[in-house]
């Protein structure tokens, strides 16, 4: 045994000759690896789009705990966490700036009021300059892949949809992808186009993006007129070509249509989730019990509004981020009842082990849920 | 509340020590800030691909032939699990050497083909074969603490503090093709001079006699099962309990979640790093265990790149289940390119071949990685991330492409990369490390093992791939039995005296 005891005292020797200093070496760059769950950040400037959009720039609080914002890749979204009448409520927006202003520590948003949309009214009517605003890190993989994705490349917005495009615009011209975009973007009005004039502007330096827009419910000279069309995309379609989406459903459907055409494969289109719609025959309301650890909260929850919403409206502090089914950061165990869950990305495992997204799913019973928080 | 055992971190480590403490009756607590339970073990979704972040090949677990001690382990949890048989077929290509070649089949195939590289390996590795027994045996002898070990195990005695290069030469393996049969170094995080002979002598037996399977379900299955196992005992787990603070009170060990809320008990086993632990959670300052962590090397991060492909492998001509990449096959050369973000070291590997429902019907899934010393990331910084990110990743796939004459890019329907910053992220493992520390000299696991008791710090104890046998699924469920049998006997003790 003098071999073990001599290859212990090796180790022992080894070992108190180094330092009793406490322990330090992240050595990848702090700005890059620390990445938090929160940022802290300040509203600096509210730019008024049109009569109901506006664009919020966030810069971070430099004397909080997160005196620096991540950088991010045009098309990503982040999650506003906001307290509203004691309710803690989140929603996703695309981050609407170049992707080098966040080297500045600074991310925009752009919001558009909906017809009762909690969020968005209170975003639009209440928040003022100089207002804190708690957000995410950036998250999603919507956007353009250097790696795959064709040189020519057409996207489609409806909308606020539109808000995604502008960042990867920037990031065309800022050289960060070397592409051509084409923007078609679909709204009704005149008065309804968001970033007008960066629009206008970036039309006019004539480089590798083009915006084309599309007036649905007004004519006039300069604009085309109408849904986007076999014929209005048909120019710009090359040999290979990506096609990126961003807007409400119906767009898709009408898109995919008109993509069929040109036989343009699947994996070359992709869309980013923007909408949970769900539309319920008859209107119900239904219990919902939610177990916490060792707690249980009993609410209810009408059956064309989501659980999370209903746990949100119970002051109960959901975990969020996408809010489309996708990221699963609200993800829990259905213990009773039945759900309709309308687009849920689910793991394989997680339908074998009742896991649920609450955020897309509606009650079809009442309901007992699990979430840990 | 009051906890017999508190286990902060719900991966393999954590789940294989909650099973053996609630089989045993004890009143255990797992918190895991995550809301799924095992660490990298784990899956993503990308469009119709369900991606397994970490685990392809499970090792020693085997078949009903060749039974491995953790398919024993799992029988005495009543853990079962579906595992398909991993056919060898392997494509190794060395830039340096000029080497390029297919090893496939079972072990017969493989020395018939390290006799084609050099004449005489053949005899040398079927020598061998005894010899990594006999290591295995006393190794099992000598966790259970017997003494009959210098008598009975005399080449475990010899190897104890060898090398694995220059124990493969003291068995007469020619050099060559020791760099053959010790291309594994890249799953194992340590070059073949600085691993002990032990440590590899214990990974090539878990190889060759208890051949590798792959699980038939997706990774995050196996955690749930786990998970679920140890409910079923009497275990309590809290998802999304993130553990901010672990504090010395009143003989007791307190724990803080970020929420603010406290649970205690008299032990507290991490399924973390022990450098994450001290740096980040231990409040009471211990200067041991700072000199020891000061004193370990950081094993090698890296990138990993999942791609879905929208053809069948067939149709790509992906025929191997994993092929290996290197600028020489000589390790000791090899992790010195390490520190370039540009080194041309990398692995791939394509589930499919073995489970044909990796991924969908007409679809295949292939993982690049690549790995990095300390200095490959001083150039990264916030202005560059996606940029590197990006570059890195198309440098793998257009290498691959190249190396093996397989177009990938075009067939590529979904793609992620995991970067350190991912993995850190995730698992809190420092740097990204994908092994902890790395295993070398005085640091290897058979140095870890022998020093175990000695080491030992009161009321605390370390699990999972970071801790004391390495990386790997096998390692880090051992690491968690290993861990509470210790702590089990221990209390018999006290009980008893």
């Amino acid at each position: 045994m003098d071999k073990i005891d001599k290859m212990k005292k090796e180790r022992e020797d080894i070992i108190k000759s180094y330092s009793k200093k406490r322990i330090d070496d992240t050595y990848i760059d702090k700005q890059v690896s620390n990445i938090f769950n929160i940022y802290h950040t300040i509203v600096v400037d509210i730019k008024e789009e049109t009569s109901d959009v506006k664009t919020f720039t966030l810069e971070s609080i430099k004397d909080s705990s997160t005196p620096h914002l991540v950088p991010f890749k045009a098309g990503q979204y982040i999650t506003i966490y906001l307290n509203i009448n004691d309710m803690l409520v989140t929603r996703a927006y695309s981050l609407s700036s170049a992707p080098s202003l966040a080297n500045k520590d600074i991310y925009k948003i752009t919001i558009k009021r909906v017809e009762n949309g909690l969020v968005s009214n209170y975003m639009l009517d209440e928040i003022k300059v100089g207002d804190k605003i708690d957000i995410s890190r950036p998250a999603g993989d919507f956007g353009y892949n250097p790696i795959i994705d064709e040189e020519n490349v057409i996207a489609v917005a409806g909308g606020s949809g539109i808000t995604p495009f502008m960042s990867l615009a920037y990031a065309i011209l800022d050289g960060i992808y070397n592409c051509n975009l084409t923007v078609f973007y679909s709204v009704r009005k005149y008065e309804d186009i968001i970033f007008k004039k960066e629009i206008e502007e970036i039309n006019k330096k004539k480089k590798n993006v083009k915006f084309i827009i599309t007036l649905t419910r007004e004519e006039k000279d300069g604009y085309l007129n109408g849904h986007i069309s076999k014929e209005m995309i048909e120019p710009y379609i090359k040999e290979f070509n990506t096609v990126l989406m961003c807007g409400p459903k119906e767009l898709y459907r009408s898109m995919n249509e008109i993509l069929n055409e040109f036989n343009i494969p699947r994996k070359a289109v992709r869309y980013e989730n923007f909408f949970v719609e769900y539309m319920p025959d008859n209107k119900k309301n239904y219990k919902l019990k939610v177990v916490i650890k060792d707690n249980v909260i009993e609410t209810t929850c009408r059956n064309d509004e989501t659980l999370l919403v209903a746990m949100e409206k119970a002051f109960i502090k959901v975990p969020t981020l996408c809010r489309v089914g996708e990221c699963g950061f609200c993800r829990s165990i259905l213990l009773d009842g039945k759900v309709k869950m309308i687009g849920a990305s689910l793991k394989k495992a997680e339908t074998e082990n009742d896991y649920i997204h609450p955020c897309v799913s509606f009650p079809d019973s009442d309901v007992v849920l699990r979430l840990d928080i | 509340m009051n906890y017999d055992y508190i286990i902060v971190g719900a991966g393999i480590g954590g789940l294989s020590a909650g099973l053996n403490l609630a089989f045993n009756n004890k009143k255990v607590l797992i918190l895991e800030k995550n809301s799924l339970p095992g660490g990298v073990v784990t899956t993503f979704k990308r469009g119709r691909f369900e991606f397994d972040v970490a685990l392809y090949d499970l090792l020693n677990y085997g078949n009903d032939k060749h039974i491995g001690s953790l398919k024993r382990l799992f029988k005495k949890f009543d853990l079962q699990i579906d595992t398909l048989p991993i056919n060898y077929n392997i494509r190794i290509n060395s830039i340096d050497e000029k080497y390029d070649d297919v090893i496939k089949g079972e072990i017969d195939d493989w020395v018939l083909k390290l006799e084609e590289l050099h004449s005489g390996s053949m005899a040398a590795f079927r020598g061998m074969l005894p010899i990594l027994k006999e290591i295995h045996e006393g190794l099992k002898a000598l966790k259970k603490g017997r003494t009959d070990i210098e008598k009975n195990f005399p080449n475990l005695i010899k190897y104890l503090d060898v090398s694995t290069v220059d124990a493969l030469k003291d068995l007469g393996i020619p050099f060559d093709t020791i760099n053959i049969l010790g291309h594994c170094w890249v799953d194992i995080g340590s070059p073949l001079n600085k691993l002990n002979f032990i440590d590899f002598a214990e990974y090539m037996y878990k190889f060759i006699f208890k051949r590798p399977v792959a699980l038939y379900e997706k990774n995050i299955s196996l955690v749930l099962k786990l998970a679920k196992r140890y409910q079923e005992l009497g275990g309590k787990i809290y998802y999304r309990a993130c553990v901010k603070e672990i504090n010395d009170v009143d003989n007791k060990k307190e724990i803080v979640l970020t929420d603010g809320t406290k649970y205690y008990t008299k032990e507290v086993i991490c399924n973390l790093s022990e450098r994450f632990a001290y740096k980040n959670l231990i409040s009471t300052s211990n200067l041991n265990a700072y000199q020891k962590e000061n004193a370990r090397t950081l094993s090698m991060n890296g990138v990993v790149v999942y791609l879905g492909l929208n053809k069948s492998y067939q149709d790509l001509k992906l025929y191997n289940y994993r092929y290996y990449k290197f600028q020489t096959l000589n390790s000791k050369n090899n992790i010195k390119y390490m520190s370039n973000l540009n080194h041309h070291t990398w692995q791939a590997i394509v589930p499919n071949i073995v489970n044909n429902d990796a991924s969908p019907k007409n679809t295949t899934i292939l993982i690049l990685k690549t790995l990095y010393t300390k200095d490959a990331w001083n150039e990264v910084n916030k202005f560059n991330y996606y940029e590197m990110k990006e570059k890195i990743a198309n440098n793998l796939i257009e290498e691959f492409e190249e190396t093996f004459g397989i177009d990938i890019k075009e067939y590529i329907e979904e793609m992620e990369i995991a970067t350190p910053i991912t993995f850190s992220k995730y698992v809190n493992s420092i740097n990204g490390s994908l092994f902890g520390p790395m295993r070398l000299g005085y640091d290897n696991s058979i140095n870890r093992l022998l020093s175990y008791d000695e080491e030992k710090m009161p009321s605390i104890s370390f699990v999972g791939g970071a801790s004391i046998f390495g990386n790997g699924v096998d390692n880090a469920f051992y690491s968690g039995y290993f861990v509470t049998e210790k702590l089990l006997e221990e209390e018999r003790r006290d009980y008893n005296g």
